[in-house]
C-alpha cells in the first residue's frame, strides 16, 4: 500500500511518463537543407578557443582548420572522434562529418597549464534536436510535478 | 592501553614514516644510479626559462639528466651532445644520460614553441676539465659573410624579378640545355640571372627559362636529403614566426617589429620567404649570416650557438623553396 | 508525523561496526595519509595541477565521492571520516580510540560566542574559498596550503573550544553538507523519546565511560535532522538504554516539515545553488573571459568578477527568490510573515541544488578522472610508476553523454523542489498557488542548467 499513489495520482504519473518517452523518441526531422561543405579556422591559445562556439548542420562535412598563438594545444571533440594537435609553426587540419545533433564540447586535449582542463569550447550541430527534447522533458517533468504534488 | 598505544602507532607511522618513506623513495631512484642526477624544470620564458639554465659537471661524468616541464609541453635539446628529447609533458618526467666526454660549453634549447618568447629558452652545459679549468676560449673562424664583407643589414633588392615564380620542375627539363655554372653559396640568384641573360649563347632562352634552370640549379645543389632536412628545421624553429607557407605571417611573429627597427618604412613583423623581389636579391651567405647573428632588436634570434653550419644551409635551401617551386611534396 | 523508516542496526553486523570505537579511528586511519599525501604532493610535487595528486585526489577523486556518492546516499557520511579535525580531536581527548574516564576532555573549553551559534561563518568562509576556487583547483601549491590551513585552523580551534567547534561552525565544507544531508537516506534517530525523558544522566550529552558527549553539540534527543549531526555514532555508544540508533528512511525526509528553518541555512541553499550556476559558466562554459579573471586574483578584472560573485550569491538570486515570495503571497492569502515565507520556500532550493552540484560535478568529474591513474602511479609527477598506471593518456568518460545523464540528475531535483515547495505551503496551511512563483523559479534554475550543459 503506498499512500501517496492515492487518486488522481497514479494517472498524472503515468502521463506524464508517457509524455516523457514521446518528447525523447518522437521522430523529428534531422535537418532542412541540403548537407554542405565548411572550413572553420580555430585559433588556439592560453586558454582559449576563438571562435569558442561552432555551428554547424546535421550532415555537413567539416574541415576545421586548428592554430595555436603560443605554445601546443590539442582539440578534442566529446562524442566526435576528433582530437588534433597544433603548436605555432605547426597547423593542423582534421575532416569529419558532422553526423550528431546536438551539443558537443570541445576540449584542449594537451596539458597547456594551469587553466587547461577548463579549456573549452562548444560545437552545436543544428538542429539541436537533443536540447529541445531535453527542454520538452523538463517542462513535462515540471508539470507533472505541479499537478502531481498540488494537494495532497 | 595496549589497543591505545597500537592506534597510536599507526598514526605515527602515517604522520612520520609514511611521509619520510616517500622522500626516502625519491632519494634511493636517485642515488642508486651510477650517474650523477640533475633536476632540469623547463618554465615559459616569462616564468624563468630552463632551472638551472647553466650546468655544469666535470670532464667524464656519467650524467642524467631529470627533464620536467611545470606549465606546457617543451623540447629539449643539445645539439653538440647529440641529445633530443622531442617532447617534455607537463608533470612527466623524461630522463636523457649522456657521458661528458670532451670539455667545453654546449648550448641547450627548448624545441617546441611554448610562448612568444620560446627562443629565449636556453641554457649551457659546461663540462669542465678540472686539470684544466680555465681554458682559452676556443677561436672560431669568421663565419663566411664576414670573410666576404658582406652587409646583411643593408636592402638587397632583386636587379631582376621574374614574371611568376620561378619552377625547379620546368628546369629540370632544360638542365641539358642550359649550363648554369654558379656558386649558389655566394651569389644571389638575380647575379646569377644577370650573368646568363647577357650570356649570348642563351639568347633564345626566354626570362622565366632562365629563371627556371636557376630554381632547379639551386635544388640540385642543395639536394633532395638537405631540403627535407631544412624543411624539418623549419617547421620546428622557423615556422611559428614566418609562417607555414613562409609568408611571415606566423602567430609567434605577429607582434614583432622586423625590419623597422632599421628601417621604420620597412615592412613590420618577420621577413616574408615569399617575395621573390627581396629573396633573388639575396645570396645564401648573406642569409646564413642573417641567420647565424639574429636579428638585432627586430626579434629575430641568433642561431649559432644551436645551428651547424650545415642546419644553416640545409634550412635556407629550403627557405629557396618558397620563390623556386621545388615540386617536391609536402609531406615528410 | 509517521514516517516509513528501518532500524539498520537491527542488522547484527552494523550494529557491531556502529558500536565499536575503533569505527571512527580506522576510518581516519585511512583518510589521514591520503590527505597528508595531496598536502605533500600539493607543496613538493610538480605544479601542474592535473599530474598532482594533491589536486587530483582532492578536487576530481574526493570530490566525486562526497558529491555524487556519500552526500545523496549517506549525508555527512565524510564528516565520520574527514581528517582535518582528527588531530585536535585527539588532543582533546588525550585517546584514540578508547575513552577517557566519563569522556573527559582537555581543552580550554571554551564556548563559541553565542551570535555566532548560525552557519553564517561557514557560509562566509565557503564563499571566502569560492572567490579564489579557480586558482585552488587549479594551484597544488595553493591548494596544499588551503587544506593545511583548515588543519591548522581545527587544531587550534579545538584546543580553545569544546568538543567539534570548528566543524561545526567554521568548516566551509561542513555548511553544505549538513544542508544536503537533510535529503540523505540514513538518519541517526533515537527509538523512543519517552526512554530518554527518564534517563536523567543524558550520557550521550555529557559523555560517560563508554564514550564522549556528542562532538557536535546536538542533543540526540532532539535531533529533527541530519543537518548538524556528523554521524560519528559517539551516542549509539553513550546510550546505556541503546535508545540511539541507525535508520533507513526515504530520501528528503528532513524537508517535510517546516521545522526549525533559518535564514543562515536559506543563504547557505542560495550560495550553494548560485555557484552551480555560476561554476558551470565560468568553469565548463565556452566564455574565457570570466575564468581568465576569476584566475587572475589581485587585478582589476579579477575584482570584478569577485563583486560580481559575491552580488548575484547574496543578493541578485536571493532578490529575485524574494520577488517569487512576494508575487506567490499575493497570489495566496497567506497569514505568515514574508522572512517566514523567504525562509521556509528556500528550502525547497535544497534538493535542486544538490541535484545541480552533481550535475556539473559529473562532467567535471568523469571528464578529468582517468588522471586519477596517473597520479596514482606519480604523486609528485617526479616520473615514479608505482602501478605502472603513470603513462595512461587523459581519456574523458561518457564523451559525448554525459549530458544524457547529467538532464536526469536536474529533473529528479526539479521534482523534489517542486515536492518540497507544494508541502511548505501545505505546512503553512496556505494555496498551493503561493508556491508557484517558487516552482516557476526552480523550473528557470534548470533550464538554465540544461541550456548550459546540452
Amino acid at each position: 500500500m503506498m499512500p501517496w499513489l492515492r487518486g488522481r495520482r497514479p494517472l498524472i504519473a503515468a502521463s506524464a511518463a508517457l509524455l516523457t518517452l514521446a518528447a525523447i523518441f518522437v521522430p523529428l526531422p534531422a535537418r532542412a537543407g541540403t548537407p554542405q561543405t565548411r572550413t572553420i579556422n580555430v585559433d588556439a591559445r592560453q586558454f582559449a578557443f576563438e571562435p569558442a562556439t561552432l555551428d554547424v548542420q546535421h550532415g555537413d562535412t567539416v574541415t576545421l582548420h586548428l592554430e595555436s598563438l603560443d605554445a601546443l594545444h590539442g582539440l578534442s571533440i566529446d562524442g566526435y572522434d576528433v582530437n588534433i594537435q597544433a603548436e605555432p609553426g605547426k597547423s593542423a587540419n582534421v575532416t569529419f562529418v558532422a553526423d550528431k545533433a546536438g551539443t558537443f564540447k570541445f576540449r584542449c586535449s594537451v596539458t597547456c597549464g594551469a587553466l587547461h582542463p577548463f579549456m573549452i569550447g562548444k560545437l552545436t550541430v543544428e538542429p539541436d534536436l537533443p536540447l529541445a527534447r531535453a527542454i520538452a522533458v523538463t517542462l513535462i517533468a515540471a508539470l507533472g510535478a505541479i499537478a502531481f504534488f498540488w494537494k495532497e | 592501553m595496549r589497543r591505545e598505544i597500537f592506534a597510536l602507532g599507526v598514526v605515527v607511522l602515517s604522520f612520520v614514516v609514511f611521509p619520510a618513506s616517500l622522500f626516502a623513495y625519491q632519494a634511493w631512484r636517485t642515488n642508486a644510479l651510477d650517474a650523477r642526477v640533475i633536476e632540469l624544470t623547463a618554465n615559459v620564458p616569462a616564468n624563468g626559462g630552463w632551472q638551472p639554465d647553466t650546468i655544469r659537471v666535470h670532464l667524464g661524468e656519467r650524467v642524467r639528466l631529470r627533464i620536467s616541464s611545470t606549465d606546457v609541453v617543451h623540447g629539449f635539446a643539445v645539439p653538440a651532445l647529440g641529445i633530443q628529447v622531442d617532447e617534455i609533458l607537463p608533470g612527466h618526467v623524461e630522463e636523457v644520460e649522456f657521458v661528458a666526454s670532451r670539455a667545453g660549453r654546449f648550448p641547450f634549447a627548448c624545441t617546441r614553441w611554448c610562448s612568444v618568447d620560446h627562443w629565449r629558452m636556453r641554457g649551457v652545459i659546461e663540462v669542465i676539465d678540472p686539470q684544466n679549468p680555465n681554458p682559452a676560449s676556443p677561436t672560431f673562424a669568421p663565419p663566411l659573410y664576414q670573410q666576404l664583407n658582406v652587409n646583411i643589414d643593408a636592402a638587397h633588392p632583386a636587379r631582376n624579378v621574374p614574371s611568376e615564380h620561378p619552377s625547379a620542375v620546368r628546369g629540370a627539363v632544360l638542365a641539358e640545355q642550359i649550363t648554369v655554372d654558379a656558386d649558389t653559396r655566394t651569389q644571389s640568384p638575380s647575379d646569377v640571372f644577370a650573368k646568363l641573360r647577357a650570356d649570348a649563347a642563351l639568347k633564345s632562352y626566354g626570362d622565366l627559362q632562365l629563371w627556371d634552370a636557376i630554381a632547379f640549379e639551386w635544388k640540385r645543389a642543395a639536394g633532395d636529403d638537405a631540403i627535407a632536412r631544412g624543411r624539418q628545421l623549419y617547421a620546428r624553429d622557423c615556422a611559428a614566426c614566418h609562417g607555414e607557407s613562409g609568408k611571415g605571417d606566423g602567430p609567434a611573429g605577429r607582434n614583432l617589429p622586423g625590419r623597422t627597427v632599421i628601417d621604420a618604412s620597412a615592412r613590420r613583423g618577420p621577413a616574408d620567404f615569399t617575395n621573390a623581389a627581396q629573396m633573388l636579391g639575396a645570396s645564401d651567405v648573406l642569409l646564413q649570416g642573417k641567420i647565424l647573428r639574429g636579428g638585432m632588436g627586430t626579434g629575430m634570434p641568433e642561431w649559432r650557438s644551436l645551428y651547424t653550419d650545415q642546419d644553416m644551409w640545409d634550412v635556407i635551401s629550403f627557405i629557396r623553396g618558397f620563390v623556386f617551386e621545388y615540386g617536391m611534396s609536402d609531406k615528410k | 508525523m509517521t514516517m516509513s523508516r528501518f532500524e539498520l542496526t537491527r542488522i547484527p553486523i552494523i550494529k557491531k561496526i556502529l558500536a565499536s570505537r575503533w569505527l571512527q579511528w580506522s576510518l581516519i586511519a585511512i583518510t589521514l595519509p591520503v590527505f597528508l599525501l595531496s598536502i605533500l604532493a600539493g607543496l613538493f610535487g610538480t605544479p601542474a595541477g592535473s599530474r598532482n595528486f594533491g589536486i587530483v585526489f582532492v578536487w576530481i577523486v574526493w570530490w566525486a565521492l562526497l558529491i555524487l556518492l556519500m552526500l545523496p546516499f549517506a549525508g555527512r557520511l565524510w564528516c565520520a571520516m574527514c581528517p582535518i579535525p582528527a588531530p585536535g580531536e585527539w588532543l582533546q581527548r588525550r585517546a584514540l580510540v578508547q575513552p577517557r574516564e566519563r569522556g573527559r576532555l582537555d581543552t580550554l573549553g571554551l564556548k563559541w560566542p553565542r551570535r555566532l551559534n548560525n552557519i553564517w561563518l561557514q557560509n562566509a568562509t565557503f564563499l571566502a574559498v569560492a572567490l579564489f576556487s579557480v586558482v585552488i583547483l587549479t594551484t597544488p601549491m595553493v591548494s596544499a596550503l588551503v587544506l593545511a590551513l583548515f588543519a591548522i585552523i581545527a587544531l587550534s580551534i579545538s584546543l580553545l573550544f569544546e568538543r567539534r567547534t570548528f566543524c561545526r561552525y567554521l568548516c566551509p565544507v561542513g555548511g553544505f553538507i549538513g544542508l544536503y544531508s537533510q535529503l540523505a537516506p540514513i538518519e541517526v534517530r533515537v527509538k523512543n523519546h519517552a526512554v530518554c525523558v527518564t534517563h536523567k544522566e543524558k550520557t550521550c550529552y555529557v559523555g560517560s565511560d563508554a564514550g564522549y558527549g556528542c562532538p557536535w553539540l546536538v542533543f540526540p534527543a532532539a535531533l529533527d535532522k541530519n543537518t548538524y549531526c556528523g554521524l560519528c555514532t559517539e551516542c549509539l555508544k553513550t546510550c546505556p538504554l541503546d535508545n540511539v540508533a541507525l535508520f533507513a528512511r526515504p530520501f528528503g525526509a528532513d524537508l517535510l516539515a517546516n521545522k526549525g528553518r533559518r535564514l543562515d541555512e536559506a543563504y547557505k541553499a542560495f550560495i550553494m545553488l548560485t555557484c552551480a550556476l555560476a561554476y558551470s559558466i565560468v568553469l565548463i562554459g565556452p566564455w574565457s573571459i570570466l575564468r581568465e579573471m576569476a584566475y587572475a586574483v589581485g587585478s582589476m578584472g579579477w575584482w570584478l568578477y569577485a563583486a560580481g560573485f559575491l552580488a548575484v550569491n547574496l543578493a541578485v538570486v536571493p532578490g529575485i527568490f524574494l520577488a517569487c515570495v512576494l508575487v506567490g503571497k499575493k497570489m495566496g492569502r497567506v497569514i505568515a510573515s514574508t522572512r517566514k515565507l523567504f525562509v521556509d520556500y528556500a528550502y525547497a532550493l535544497v534538493p535542486l541544488g544538490l541535484a545541480a552540484w552533481a550535475a556539473f560535478s559529473f562532467s567535471f568529474v568523469l571528464t578529468n578522472l582517468s588522471y586519477a591513474w596517473q597520479a596514482l602511479s606519480d604523486p609528485f609527477g617526479w616520473g615514479w610508476n608505482l602501478f605502472g598506471t603513470a603513462n595512461w593518456s587523459w581519456t574523458p568518460y561518457l564523451a559525448g553523454w554525459q549530458g544524457m545523464l547529467q538532464v536526469p540528475m536536474l529533473l529528479v531535483g526539479l521534482v523534489g523542489a517542486i515536492a518540497v515547495a507544494f508541502r511548505t505551503a501545505r505546512e503553512q496551511r496556505a494555496s498551493p498557488r503561493v508556491a508557484l512563483p517558487i516552482v516557476a523559479f526552480c523550473i528557470a534554475f534548470t533550464l538554465a542548467l540544461v541550456g548550459l550543459y546540452l
